[in-house]
């Protein structure tokens, strides 16, 4: 996976579930493989554990730099409510202010332009 | 008789010695019965040779039936060989059993007996195969794990995902749940505000505040919320049908939010499912809020008030009546799809059901009444409660340090809805005054009305301007002055109009005075003058003052040219000659639909004051325009000069 694209943290740890996930697939690939009547391929286990490590470093790598990055958990500072309700109230201004322009409008087409 | 005949001696039936033993004592053989006799000489007959003749016949069935009785026999050795094994194993097993059974017996030792090389082979195989089984069991089992975690990840990611675009906007708490269901990891999403909550203000958050986060069926975050848990305010006049229902958009957007069935989910993508809750919580946060509203209504209503009285109370309802005749209500209704069945009862039409021509009716009583629109005055009651909580919040948060408790018994009266209740009289009056004022507006087409903005709710003004034509008459030197040196050319007069609460003001200049104006100067036409009018009285102040200003305006031009005229109230004289005088005189009449002022010239003469009916003579001239007006005007200042009777011109 191309380190550039995961900016986001949230995306790093996201991507670390996926390997999670394709980790246990490769054990599972490797334990059908061993248990194949007609005699696992070596090169097929080798790449496969080559994987499972390498992906296993990775998941650790990002593991700890996430837990070393983590900041502390602060609580809410600054609550932005009271300008939502202001937003909330000019909302409604700017619909009346429609609804007034929108008669202003028909009132207007009601009498043709005179030229 | 010829063989030779054997004879057989028995022993004596003399009791012989069988031994003697060393201690002299002697045994004598035991007697013998006489079966035993008779077996005895049984025995001592010699059977050999039957014998022999009978394994003699023996052999000889044995070699005719050798070939077809070998097997038997060999059957016969393994039946025996079977038999003795069988015999010895089952010897074994008693043996086995006696020491299982006896404990005193125990076995000391065994020895394995030394496996056999296929033996060996077939044990290998069957552990191989065990070990084969159980990694395919655990390849399967980790597969299976795998994709289980991949569901249960993209399962989260869709829920957090959710969680984290909402979080941008609402405050999201979490409480560590002890229960072992995993449902719910206690997500709670937080709509109050804790800086606007301070024990003195009373405020109090409500039980919508908190709001739980759910999963729903496919794993999705969801809100789950009864339909009518959630409030708006509704505000209006009572008796008066609703015509613009500023709640329509609002239920409309509601049932948008209300909780869809679950055939209609499975559409829904996250996208939109997470905008729809971002909606749901819009709204809430709205309710929580004129929740908050209601409550200081309630709370203001019970202290003194000028503006309003409380005319009618029951749960969520407000009734109050605001003078001006308008009683007002407000109600918390509770929103959501069935929001219409449980509207306030207070005749409120639903807007689907009336059609075009009701609306143009409605508009017109409105008018009529003066009633402003609902939606604009809602939106005002808001804004000023949102103000006055801000502020107050903020200036909390300023001044902490000084608590002072007589701070209180001021802000539980903050005078809102008094202002409030004050500001829609204020309304409702200035729409009247403004019908008034186009009525007088509309009919004299040299008026026009300006509307002011003042900014200030509970004050309105308006300007009634008058352009008057330009003077023809050239500045010349012969003109007279007026005191401050500058020449009083005055081409627009301006009435202006203040509403402030239900007091109506008029300022203006040239004033119509009922007394005549005992000095003629011009300093004291041009003074600006200020006064209180009624509504009813509106129309005929104003057109009297605008009249007024007319013939101060035709006085003046008059004067420029130095013909001797005066003004008396509505009239304009000018002196022709020695005691006759002709008059312009104005006559208002608000409800004259052509124009509300009519011109008359009045021919006086003098002398004959006392018999006014017989040598005044009155000519109605009409509505005239401004133009035509200052022509009559300049007409007359030329019959001035001439002296001629101007009534004969005419």
């Amino acid at each position: 996976m191309d380190p550039q694209t995961q900016n986001t943290s949230l995306q790093r740890l996201q991507n670390v579930e996926r390997r999670v996930v394709r980790v246990l697939d490769i054990a599972g690939g490797v334990m059908d493989e061993l248990a194949s009547p007609s005699g696992p391929k070596k090169e097929f286990i080798n790449s496969h554990c080559r994987e499972f490590m390498q992906s296993m470093k990775d998941i650790q790598v990002t593991l700890r730099e996430e837990i070393k990055s983590v900041c502390e958990y602060r609580p809410f500072e600054k609550c932005d409510y009271n300008a939502r309700i202001a937003n909330e109230i000019c909302l409604q201004k700017l619909e009346y202010v429609l609804t007034q322009l929108d008669d202003l409008k028909k009132t207007a087409d009601r009498y043709p332009s005179s030229g | 008789m010829d063989s030779d005949m054997e004879i057989s001696l028995d022993r004596l039936p003399i009791k012989r010695l069988e031994s003697i033993e060393e201690n002299g004592a002697e045994r004598f053989p035991s007697d013998v019965n006489y079966d035993d006799k008779r077996v005895s000489l049984i025995r001592r007959i010699d059977f050999a040779w039957a014998l022999e003749e009978e394994d003699e016949l023996k052999k000889k069935k044995q070699k005719k039936s050798s070939k077809e009785s070998s097997e038997q026999w060999q059957w016969k050795g393994m039946v025996e060989n079977l038999q003795l094994a069988h015999q010895e194993l089952s010897v074994i097993i008693d043996l086995i059993n006696t020491v299982e059974a006896n404990d005193a017996v125990t076995v000391a030792g065994m020895t394995k007996p030394k496996p056999m090389p296929n033996e060996l082979l077939s044990d290998l195989a069957v552990s191989t195969a065990t070990k084969l089984q159980s990694y395919r069991h655990l390849g399967k089992y980790f597969k299976q794990s795998a994709k289980a975690l991949e569901q249960k990840v993209n399962r989260e990611a869709r829920f957090y995902g959710a969680l984290i675009r909402l979080q941008r906007n609402w405050k999201v708490k979490r409480q560590r749940v002890l229960a072992s269901n995993a449902s719910n990891e206690g997500f709670t999403i937080d709509l109050s505000d804790s800086s606007l909550y301070d024990p003195t203000s009373g405020f109090r958050p409500s039980t919508l505040s908190t709001i739980r986060v759910e999963h729903d069926s496919a794993g999705m975050l969801a809100i789950n919320l009864p339909q009518d848990s959630w409030y708006s305010l509704r505000f209006g006049f009572v008796g008066l049908n609703s015509i613009d229902n500023p709640n329509e958009s609002a239920e409309h957007i509601d049932s948008t939010t209300g909780q869809d069935t679950t055939s209609e989910k499975l559409s829904v993508s996250d996208e939109e499912s997470v905008k729809e809750t971002h909606s749901l919580l819009r709204e809430v946060h709205k309710s929580i809020f004129a929740e908050q509203l209601f409550d200081m209504l309630n709370r203001e209503a019970f202290s003194e008030g000028v503006g309003f009285s409380i005319s009618g109370i029951r749960e969520n309802f407000l009734e109050m009546s605001i003078g001006q005749g308008a009683s007002l209500f407000v109600s918390l209704y509770p929103s959501g799809k069935n929001a219409s069945i449980k509207k306030s009862e207070s005749a409120i039409v639903p807007m689907e059901s009336s059609g075009g021509i009701e609306l143009v009716e409605g508009d017109s009583r409105v008018k009529k009444l003066g009633f402003p629109s609902r939606a604009s005055y809602d939106i005002y009651l808001q804004q000023i409660f949102h103000e006055h909580v801000f502020g107050k919040a903020k200036d909390q948060t300023k001044s902490k340090s000084s608590q002072a408790s007589n701070q209180t018994a001021k802000d539980n009266n903050s005078g809102l809805l008094d202002h409030f209740c004050l500001s829609l009289a204020h309304r409702i009056f200035s729409t009247r005054v403004v019908v008034q004022l186009e009525s007088v507006v509309c009919k004299v087409p040299y008026l026009h009305l300006i509307s002011h903005p003042t900014w200030n709710s509970r004050t309105s003004s308006w300007t009634v301007c008058m352009t008057v034509p330009p003077s023809i008459i050239p500045q010349g030197s012969s003109e007279t002055q007026s005191l401050d040196g500058k020449r009083n050319l005055k081409t627009q007069f301006r009435t202006k109009v203040v509403v402030k609460d239900d007091c109506i003001s008029v300022e203006a200049e040239c004033t119509p005075n009922v007394v005549g104006l005992l000095k003629s100067s011009s300093c004291n036409l041009f003074s600006m003058n200020k006064y209180e009018c009624d509504l009813a009285d509106l129309p005929v102040i104003i057109l009297q003052q605008v009249t007024s200003q007319i013939v101060c305006w035709l006085l003046e031009e008059a004067r420029t040219v130095g013909t001797k005229a005066s003004r008396d109230f509505l009239s304009l004289s000018l002196e022709i000659v020695e005691g006759e005088r002709v008059s312009l005189v104005a006559q208002v009449n608000p409800e004259d639909a052509k124009g509300c002022i009519s011109w008359w010239l009045v021919m006086e003469n003098g002398c004959t004051e006392e018999r006014k009916g017989v040598s005044e003579s009155r000519k109605l001239l009409g509505h005239l325009s401004l133009d035509v007006l200052y022509s009559v005007l300049m007409d007359l200042i030329n019959l001035c000069g001439s002296g001629r009777n101007p009534l004969d011109r005419l």
